[in-house]
């Protein structure tokens, strides 16, 4: 009722106004910059030392406590990932509540625990809140440590390092941060099998001991809480954590950055892609008047799609699927950085397009719409992000460790928006030191160095672990005699001779594999006369279906059939026969050059520009195929040779794409049995 | 009435636990007749405009389906004052994001921008309102697109017209038996006349509800609001006849064909009161409890422990009118589709027949306070649901208010609910097979 009487209030109000006159046909000009009205925190602060923040935030019944404890980083050296063995062994279990239990109960309440090795995040809706901080407080105090879980997370934690191993971007990830802040700063250090194996039980026990106190610790509470209710709450939960120490740690400094600007080469045999990468040491605080120029002139040169690098590299030549850039603050020391994954053979002109675009916004203005656009859709993104809780929580937190203003962001979008166009040219000027930076190139030398020398530029070269290195030499001499032809008769006669390869009719191949707990089936068929067919079935489905018969063709996925154009098929046609290498013989194929595989020296046979073959020296055995498309390559491996009829087959087939390995192992090879006429319709 | 002593008894009972969620708005109309939503949250510099027009595929004349849905490409084209191509240029440039989507029941378009534009949200929606361009050139045009899309999402989409068909065998009366995107013959025959016609008709102001959501100045938007918008003429009452299905007594039999899949899927769908209704509530916690995630009864009785499906799943289609609840499994292996029935209707009697755990019961809640507070995480989901409840439910407090409902609802009124409407005889059951060989 009472809403009605107002709607007619309202109803007369507006009916006796007049139509402002307002112009329709352009566009309203947008008001001032947004303040962002965030509401200062409540604070308090226990008597052990754990300052507690908390922003009343009633919108959602929801509540997020984040633990924060403010540690000056610490280089771990010879036991370098002790913080992340900490971090991945705590909220499993208190002392008092078994992992299992702990685990359930989190789950039923719908709500999340994390821990890292310096805070923790819990969030739950209101009702169950203050359930959720008692778990967190009694995980964060009295954490179950075992001695089982260590191990395991260290098992976990090797095989992770392994699987990655040959990863060039890890590679270049790692060479890049050691050599710009140095091994001996904690910015700059990596972990390592051997640093892993070097730490104890009672490391990890040691670091939650030295972490884990209330000194410089900050409980943020974000969401649908009463100050004095939550008050209570963290000082009934909290009040027992028992003071500790902050030891005086100085952070050692960072490496100065290079005098002159040199490529730092990492040879990575096995890549197919180089990963480059121009940085420099910054010092760049969230309180330094050129900070926002230096986001917008980031921005601008490597933010995004629109971005100079990518419009560059990408767009207008085509080297790379993306190029971009990335500056971080920090109160200690950062880094200014781009990226790129260019093919081999443009390596060189992509470091000199990287350097051109970098000098272009140091030294050209830019565009003063180009500018607008960049505050605008910075705005947005950063109003977008605004929403998260924990942006929120991550605000309260930078202007009280970082002794930011009170009003530090809510004046942050004005602050953007007054950055100027000569504004971006200085801070690019100081931040993107294109003198004095070190290039990261991590490739195959054996294809990338030559035309990298032309670039005037130094080169150092390191391995992959950082250390300097001596110029790889790539003259390993195919020896004379060696031509494409006698590799393939090598290979022909170690697989068992041309008699017994000529005996075979039909091959079937059955093999599985095992991917993120999934069982999946490979089963090839072959027979003479260009029949082929592949398989590939997960728990009893098929999955795909690649048929070949004679000039016809289809792929099959996911009940969708596609048949295979007379191009598409020509690029099969040499893996159709069953020993594709028969009729290679006649061709007359390049030796290429001698080069690694798995520790083993092998000829490289060059079968097209996409396409080489790796064959064993020592045992003439193909070891190796790689095909390079588009999106990169993909690397089979071929293992474990055994006869089955007088022929020798692989029986561990691996196929690597990007990160991703997976390994086939045959469970049964068929000679002349087993495949029939009607497999290839 | 009854209603309401109920949700105070269990208001009183559950008084400890019970917490607040408010949404505070407004709500007023403008002298011809467009409905006003504000909700101020000056949390974020966001600013959220939009419409949401009671206009779906439902309203459309049978021998021109797909016009809602098609307004909804053609609204985008341009107005008096903003060129063709020109709208999303506007947006992008002014740090905003926009998009449109449409259903059975209503079309949405709406725009996200950082508060200092929020009049410049006003100024699209306002020009998309007075004065549309549609003209024969955008209509040629997004004839070409939505074709496109239909290709793409149900054409060449594995599964992409199961719906079609449950809908096509559950109505056989009401609107709901088309689909929302609609046939492509009736948009080729469409005169550029019907489709001015169709816009005088309904994207009216009277026919629609403008939410503006976020960081805003109040007293500074209402006068915006009725700037731009106050001007737009009152257009004629809108007349809607309500159509009534007779219940199915019998089970319906059909069968679907689909080239694009190579695994067959047995779907039995019921069909559901209205969104507006009780039971629709009870039925939404019965298919949670059902199929919602792994740990729900039906995955983990076909794809846990007897391994007969690749997946089960439901869908539960809510609508203004009635409701579509959809069961469906896709055997592992080779699993007989009526041994996946029979897996599915032995768990439905069971919950016929028995009361759910306490602990399920209490899990069930969680879930939904949970969903609950995730919808309404971000301004722009507000303003969707103020929007829809305003609009469709004709409540728009059910932002607030909504869970106290779910909360009301007790195990033995899912035992009762599912007696109601989840019978054998009541439903379609459609087998989806594949279609071989056709070109």
């Amino acid at each position: 009722m009472k809403k009605n009487i107002y709607f007619i209030i309202a109803f007369l109000l507006i009916s006796t106004g007049l139509f402002a006159q307002i112009d329709r046909s352009h566009p309203p000009k947008p008001g001032p910059s947004p303040k962002i009205s965030l509401d200062n925190p409540k604070e308090f602060k226990l008597s052990n030392g754990l300052e507690v923040l908390v922003v009343e935030n009633h919108k959602l019944p929801k509540v997020t406590y984040s633990l924060r404890l403010d540690r000056v980083p610490v280089t771990e050296g010879k036991k370098a990932g002790v913080s992340g063995l900490l971090g991945s062994l705590l909220g499993n279990g208190t002392t008092s509540i078994p992992k299992d239990k702990f685990n359930e109960e989190v789950d039923f309440l719908g709500a999340y625990i994390g821990f890292s090795d310096n805070g923790a995040i819990a969030s739950s809706l209101t009702q169950y809140s203050d359930k959720i901080l008692e778990l967190m407080a009694d995980a964060t105090m009295h954490p179950l440590f075992s001695e089982e879980e260590f191990n395991k997370d260290k098992e976990k934690m090797i095989q992770g390092l392994k699987s990655s191993e040959k990863n060039v971007n890890t590679i270049a990830s790692r060479v890049g941060r050691a050599l710009v802040f140095g091994v001996h700063h904690p910015f700059g250090e990596f972990i390592t099998e051997e640093s892993l194996n070097n730490i104890t039980f009672d490391d990890v026990k040691a670091l939650y001991k030295s972490n884990f106190h209330p000194a410089k610790a900050y409980l943020v509470v974000v969401g649908d809480v009463e100050f004095n209710k939550v008050k209570k709450s963290v000082e009934k939960y909290f009040k027992n954590w028992k003071k500790g120490d902050l030891k005086n740690v100085k952070v050692p400094e960072a490496l100065p950055n290079v005098a002159k600007t040199e490529i730092d080469f990492v040879d990575v045999p096995n890549a197919v892609q180089s990963n480059i990468s121009l940085t420099n040491k910054i010092v760049l605080h969230k309180k330094d008047p050129d900070y926002y120029a230096a986001l917008m002139a980031n921005e601008i040169l490597g933010g995004g799609f629109n971005g100079y690098l990518n419009m560059n590299l990408r767009e207008k030549h085509g080297y790379t699927y993306g190029s971009y850039s990335y500056i971080n603050d920090s109160r200690y020391v950062a880094r200014f950085r781009t990226t790129a994954k260019v093919r081999n053979a443009v390596t060189d002109s992509a470091v000199v397009e990287t350097i051109k675009e970098i000098k272009r916004i140091r030294t050209e203005p830019v565009d003063a719409d180009l500018l607008k656009n960049t505050k605008a859709k910075y705005t947005g993104n950063f109003v977008l992000a605004l929403e998260n809780p924990q942006t929120i929580a991550e605000f309260a937190m930078d202007i009280k460790t970082l002794n930011l203003p009170a009003d530090y962001y809510t004046n942050y979008l004005k602050n953007i928006n007054a950055v100027s166009v000569s504004d971006v040219k200085r801070a690019a000027n100081k931040f993107f030191l294109v003198d004095h930076a070190r290039i990261i190139v991590a490739g195959k030398g054996s294809e990338v160095l030559k035309n990298l020398e032309k670039t005037g530029l130094p080169i150092k070269y390191y391995d992959k672990y950082a250390n300097p290195v001596k110029k790889p030499d790539y003259n390993s001499a195919v020896p004379a005699g060696i031509t494409g032809k006698t590799v393939i008769q090598n290979y022909l006669k170690a697989i068992g001779g041309i008699e017994n390869i000529n005996k075979m009719k039909s091959i079937f191949v059955k093999a599985e594999a095992t991917i993120q707990g999934m069982q999946l089936t490979m089963i090839i068929k072959k027979m003479n006369g260009n029949k082929f067919l592949q398989e590939m079935s997960a728990m009893g489905n098929v999955m795909n279906k690649t048929v070949v018969n004679g000039n016809s063709g289809y792929v099959e996925a996911q009940g969708r059939k596609k048949e295979f154009s007379a191009d598409e098929l020509k690029k099969f046609e040499d893996n159709l026969a069953l020993i594709p290498e028969l009729s290679l013989l006649k061709k007359d194929l390049k030796v290429e050059g001698i080069e690694d595989v798995d520790g083993e020296k092998a000829y490289k046979l060059k079968l097209s520009d996409e396409r080489s073959s790796y064959y064993s020296v020592k045992t003439g055995l193909k070891l190796k195929d790689v095909q390079v498309n588009k999106n990169g390559a993909v690397e089979s491996f071929y293992k474990d040779y055994k006869e089955v009829k007088g022929v020798k087959f692989p029986f561990i087939l691996s196929q690597s794409m990007g990160p991703q390995k997976f390994d086939f192992i045959v469970k049964e090879i068929k000679v002349n049995e087993g495949v029939t006429d009607a497999d290839f319709k | 009435m009854k209603k309401h002593l109920l949700l105070m008894t269990f208001l009183v009972l559950t008084a400890s636990v019970v917490f607040a969620q408010k949404v505070k708005f407004e709500e007023y109309n403008l002298p011809n007749g467009l409905h006003v939503i504000l909700h101020q949250d000056k949390t974020v510099p966001v600013a959220v405009t939009s419409v949401m027009y009671h206009v779906g595929s439902k309203d459309e004349n049978p021998n021109r389906t797909g016009f809602a849905h098609f307004f909804e490409h053609l609204l985008f084209e341009g107005t008096k004052n903003i060129k063709r191509g020109e709208w999303f240029n506007i947006v992008s440039s002014n740090g905003g994001k926009n998009n449109a989507n449409t259903t059975d029941d209503r079309t949405y378009y709406f725009e996200v921008f950082p508060s200092n534009n929020v009049e410049l949200g006003l100024w699209m929606e306002s020009e998309r309102m007075m004065h549309p361009v549609i003209n024969q050139i955008g209509v040629d045009t997004q004839n070409e697109v939505v074709k496109e899309e239909k290709r793409m999402r149900v054409d060449n989409q594995p599964y992409g017209r199961f719906l079609e068909y449950v809908k096509k065998n559950v109505f056989k009366k009401h609107p709901y038996k088309g689909t929302v995107i609609g046939k492509m013959e009736d948009l080729d025959a469409a005169t550029l006349d019907e489709f001015i016609a169709f816009n005088k008709k309904f994207y009216i102001p009277n026919n629609a509800v403008l939410v503006v959501a976020g960081d805003i100045d109040i007293p500074k938007v209402k006068k915006m609001i009725k700037d731009y918008f106050g001007p737009i003429p009152r257009g004629k009452d809108i007349v809607r006849k309500k159509i009534v299905e007779e219940p199915i007594k019998e089970t319906i039999y059909a069968e679907a064909y689909d080239s694009n899949i190579q695994i067959p899927a047995i779907m039995a769908s019921y069909r559901t009161p209205s969104f507006k209704e009780r039971d629709a509530y009870v039925l939404d916690m019965i298919s949670t409890y059902l199929s919602n995630g792994k740990s729900s009864r039906l995955y983990k009785r076909l794809v846990d422990e007897k391994k007969m499906c690749l997946q089960v799943g439901a869908i539960n289609r809510a609508l203004e009118d009635y409701g579509l609840y959809i069961i469906f499994g896709m055997p592992l292996g080779n699993t007989d589709l009526d041994a996946i029935l029979k897996e599915i209707d032995d768990e439905i009697v069971k919950l016929q027949n028995n009361l759910i755990s306490e602990r399920d019961y209490k899990k069930l809640q969680n879930k939904f306070e949970n969903g609950f507070v995730n919808a309404n995480s971000s301004v722009a989901g507000i303003a969707n649901s103020l929007a829809r409840y305003y609009l469709l439910y004709g409540d728009t407090n059910l932002i607030n208010d909504e869970i106290k409902i779910y909360r009301s609802i007790t195990r033995e009124e899912i035992q009762k609910v599912a007696r109601k409407y989840l019978n054998p005889n009541q439903r379609l059951v459609l087998k989806y097979l594949p279609k071989k060989d056709k070109k």
